[in-house]
């Protein structure tokens, strides 16, 4: 037996033993999934049952005819309550559900108007009207075939012509395109849930518990461990995958599903997409796998990898849920996103109309990503500076072979102030030529893969392969929710104030009409759909991407810079950034925004507290030029904001900084967490490496 | 300076090479030396224990002969072999102990121990009896099938002893083995290693209880911001200091104090020079 096997066996008995495990791996795949979609419909089920059940009470004012009367009275869905001369009100306290208000009895040849009047957000009151107008419809045929009989009219005389629409799709076509929107993102989420606890555990829960030190002292080279770790997490996510794949499947084709059977949904999924499904989900368990074991034994204990493999989660979720939203059309650069590509082929299996080409690049590129993961979470198992990364390694030098300049210095730290602005200033160039083509070439994908390509990916290659240490140069780290509510406060207070000041400039600086037309449209919205995937593409992937650069790379470079310098800087290049593919009139309000962000960042040292706020910039604007009331006051550049939001605004910026302010204790130079100097240490050195230690221990040092 | 300890290197051809060797062995961790120019020899049949203050650079010397650390300078070698040239050759004549234990909670002792065999290339009936025979050794037969998370301190260094002897390695190195257990269970562990040096074995432990380096030490080397400071047997560290007992000896040898009024002259006392550069 090779070495990998026997640690792939091993890991595989101990991981099963493991109740967390098994838990995400084989209980919530298989039992709890089917559970809760049997579960909710029946809920359903029984909601629209309830419904329907009783008779609806409804209210007729007017005088009422006698055909109607009759009409009223064999309806067994309604009853007529008999209210006073108010019927809004009689809807209101929900005596009745509707009212028909009948209007003056019309001759022989008049029409009669009746008003409908319900409560539209009501379900209960909605159903009394559905059932009330049936009856008044009922009421009008009569009365039309009354008429023509009279006039000795065939009843065809009034119905010219008759619209019957007939769907082509079959029945299992409707429920493959239905499921194909849902099933991707869970088929998604389950395989990366299967994977989630064995890596923490097998990576980081290791290294807390010991028990890494006494692995790396048997005489197997470090590959054969990872080899067999990778395999035993990599099986764990293609287990969860599978078993879940076939509970769906299970679910769905025994038709023991009254919804889906009322609904007229048929799922027969042929065993050839399934066996493709499931093919797929090999390399996608793959690249988790290796993905999470390279994060997860960076870090030193099981709490700390779980917080950093959350934001992980959450950049897979994204992509994966990408074929939910209409109108997003698979090709050749989606199938080469992470994720995205697998979640759309997974659609397009389901629908049944899957691109052999697109498949290929799919599958190909997904196994090139899983095994530079593995290149990622192999090169990790060999660092002693990863596996022994408590303080006394904490210096450790690694001669770094080849790369120029910046390359070749000691790992870890943050970038100089000069590097970082460098970085920023060459992801600003890289994102002008090629986000603004991506933009042309792609619409709205162009712009969303230009945030994620250009900016995030630049931004995490950057840290990974200069060697920085990414927790201080990203300001990874938490923050207390105090903080968070104080980001938000900020911003909610920022958001009018900035509109004040773009309004107060257009006196000084010429409008761009064209564009801001342009902009229009691209922001503003009218389905719930097309919402959401604005805020997907204008406020949640800037939130994320452009936060890691400003906040992330240019911050953790920046921060052994005066405070007030740093803060003024970012917002400077924040601004300067977006200038470059927008207009001048923007440099201003996204300069304030960017200090704004940036001193929330520094002052909480948790780049998430950026984040929040960012997202919460551009969700208030997008979501209120979607907004029908409030588009026309935004479009006019020259129309002032509403004067009462300025005191609103200035009183809740100053919360925001004053909760700030006392939420969180300035940060300590660059890192407060910079180790003392240790009794053993050389002291000609120490000047250099100290730098930031807290002025006590400088004292104590003289004291001695 | 290290090298002025009791056995220098041109003596090795007269005694029976040595089965752990550490020369001119130093890590740094960026400015900060953990080990400074560390050089000792262990020889078959000799329990040779590293004594030092917390923080003394035991752990990281014991790590690089484990290659488990790259030594900055220098290197260390196993039965002969290189560590750093062929760290898993080096691997497979060591018994490796560290302080944090480490045992597996969800596997059972015996998995355990069979599975650190298998890693040791070991397999089938010469595996089986391997196992069974440090199962024997060590006492655990009784809970030899209990998961390791359920086990006692005690029974879990047990445990570790046997997992880490599995392979019947030459070479025994034991990172302050006895950290946490009580008496008896110290106990144990002491006449194992006694035991496993009558067989021949090499030991390097590595410790801060006087009363273990009295009870167990051939040989003691004394280490104070990751130099050597001082070799020998415990009776030559006694009687080269002029203190009433090994404690006070060590006392004297690791604290700044003891350094300066301690008897001048010969013997591994640093010059003051380099005290000073150590703080």
């Amino acid at each position: 037996m090779s070495a990998w096997t026997v640690v792939c066996l091993k890991e595989l008995k101990d991981t099963l033993r493991d109740r967390r495990t098994l838990l995400m791996m084989i209980v919530v795949p298989v039992l709890l999934y089917p559970t809760l979609l049997i579960v909710s419909e029946q809920l359903l089920l029984f909601g629209m049952r309830s419904l329907e059940a009783e008779a609806a009470p409804v209210a007729v004012v007017g005088e009422v005819p006698g055909e109607l009367a009759r009409l009223l009275d064999a309806s067994a869905s309604i009853v007529v309550v008999p209210i006073g001369g108010d019927p809004e009100g009689a809807i209101r306290t929900d005596s009745v559900t509707a009212a028909a208000v009948l209007g003056p009895s019309a001759d022989a040849e008049g029409t009669r108007p009746v008003t409908l009047l319900f409560d539209g957000a009501s379900d209960r009151s909605r159903r009394g009207r559905a059932e009330l107008a049936r009856v008044l419809d009922a009421w009008r045929d009569t009365l039309v075939t009354a008429r023509l009989q009279e006039r000795g009219l065939p009843e065809t005389f009034a119905l010219p012509v008759t619209v019957a629409d007939s769907s082509i799709a079959r029945p299992d076509e409707v429920g493959g395109y239905t499921l194909g929107r849902i099933l991707p993102l869970l088929l998604v989420v389950i395989t990366l849930l299967g994977a989630f606890y064995p890596a923490i555990d097998l990576a980081a829960g290791e290294k807390e518990r010991g028990t890494l030190e006494t692995l790396l002292t048997a005489p197997v080279p470090a590959g054969a461990i990872v080899a067999g770790k990778f395999v035993t997490v990599a099986l764990t996510g293609i287990v969860a995958a599978g078993l879940n794949l076939g509970s769906m499947l299970l679910t769905f084709q025994t038709g023991a599903l009254q919804l889906t059977a009322a609904m007229g949904l048929e799922v027969s999924l042929p065993l050839s997409a399934v066996l493709l499904i499931f093919a797929t989900l090999v390399p996608l368990a793959v690249l988790f796998g290796a993905v999470f074991l390279g994060i997860a034994v960076r870090s030193s204990s099981f709490k700390e990898a779980q917080n950093a493999l959350t934001p992980v989660y959450m950049l897979v979720i994204v992509p994966a849920m990408l074929p939910i939203f209409p109108g997003i059309d698979f090709g050749p650069l989606l199938a080469l996103t992470p994720v995205a590509g697998v979640s759309f082929l997974f659609r397009d299996l389901m629908t049944g109309d899957a691109d052999v080409l697109l498949g290929t690049l799919v599958l190909s590129s997904t196994a090139l990503y899983a095994g530079a993961g593995l290149f990622f979470a192999a090169r990790a198992f060999g660092s002693e500076r990863v596996l022994f990364g408590d303080d006394e390694d904490r210096h450790e030098d690694r001669a770094v072979g080849g790369g120029a300049g910046w390359l070749l210095r000691p790992r870890g730290g943050v970038p100089s102030p000069r590097v970082a602005v460098g970085f920023v200033a060459m992801v600003a160039v890289l994102f002008f030529y090629g986000g603004v083509q991506l933009q042309i070439r792609l619409g709205e994908p162009g712009l969303l893969a230009a945030e994620w390509l250009l900016l995030f990916v630049p931004a995490v290659l950057f840290v990974a392969v200069g060697g920085y240490d990414a927790r201080r140069t990203l300001s990874l780290r938490g923050a207390r929710p105090l903080a968070f509510l104080a980001g938000a406060l900020l911003v909610a207070g920022a958001v009018p104030l900035v509109w004040l000041l773009g309004w107060l400039q257009t006196f000084v600086l010429p409008i761009p009409w064209e564009l801001l037309e342009g902009l229009e449209e691209l922001v503003t919205a009218d389905t719930p759909g097309r919402l959401a995937w604005l805020l997907l593409v204008l406020a949640l992937t800037p939130a994320v991407c452009e936060e890691v650069v400003f906040r992330g790379v240019l911050l953790g470079g920046t921060r052994s810079l005066a405070p007030w310098r740093i803060v003024l800087l970012n917002g400077i290049v924040f601004g300067a950034f977006h200038l470059s593919f927008e207009t001048v009139i923007r440099f201003l309000p996204t300069a304030c925004l960017g200090v704004v962000i940036t001193w929330a960042v520094w002052r909480s040292g948790s780049i998430w507290v950026g984040v929040l706020m960012h997202l919460l910039n551009n969700a208030t604007i997008v979501s209120a030029a979607s907004s029908r009331a409030l588009r026309d006051a935004l479009s006019d550049p020259e129309a002032p904001p509403p004067l009462w939001l300025i005191p609103l605004g200035v009183i809740a910026f100053t919360l925001g900084a004053r909760l700030l302010l006392r939420a969180s204790p300035p940060p300590a130079g660059t890192d407060g967490s910079a180790a003392r100097p240790e009794p053993t240490s050389d002291q000609s050195a120490e000047p250099t490496t100290d730098r930031n230690a807290d002025p006590a221990s400088d004292h104590s040092e003289r004291t001695r | 300076m290290a090298g002025a300890a009791a056995s220098p290197w041109h003596l090795s051809d007269q005694r029976p090479s040595p089965m752990i060797r550490f020369e001119g062995l130093t890590k740094r961790y960026g400015p900060l030396v953990a080990v400074r120019d560390l050089s000792l020899e262990v020889r078959p049949g000799e329990i040779y224990t590293l004594l030092g203050p917390n923080g003394a650079g035991k752990t990281t010397a014991l790590r690089c002969l484990a290659t488990l650390l790259r030594p900055s300078a220098g290197t260390a070698w196993v039965a002969g072999i290189d560590v750093l040239a062929d760290p898993v050759g080096a691997r497979r004549h060591m018994a490796f102990l560290a302080a944090s234990m480490g045992l597996y909670e969800r596997l059972s002792a015996r998995e355990l121990v069979t599975y650190f065999g298998r890693l040791h290339g070991l397999s089938g009936a010469g595996l089986d009896a391997r196992v069974g025979e440090v199962i024997g050794v060590f006492g655990i037969s009784d809970f030899a099938d209990r998961w390791c998370g359920r086990l006692s301190t005690g029974q879990r260094q047990r445990v570790s002893l046997a997992r880490a002897l599995v392979h019947d390695p030459s070479a025994l190195v034991l990172d302050e083995p006895t950290l946490g257990l009580d008496l008896l269970s110290g106990r144990t562990i002491h006449e194992f290693i006694r035991r496993e040096r009558d067989r021949g074995k090499a030991v390097l432990f590595s410790t801060h209880q006087m009363d273990e380096v009295e009870l167990l030490a051939d040989r003691v080397g004394v280490l104070r911001g990751g130099e050597l400071v001082a070799e020998g047997t415990p009776e030559e560290l006694v009687g080269r200091l002029g203190a009433p007992s090994l404690a006070h000896a060590f006392l004297a040898l690791v604290s700044e104090a003891g350094v300066e009024s301690g008897p001048g002259g010969s013997g591994p006392v640093p010059e003051p020079g380099r005290a000073e550069g150590l703080r």
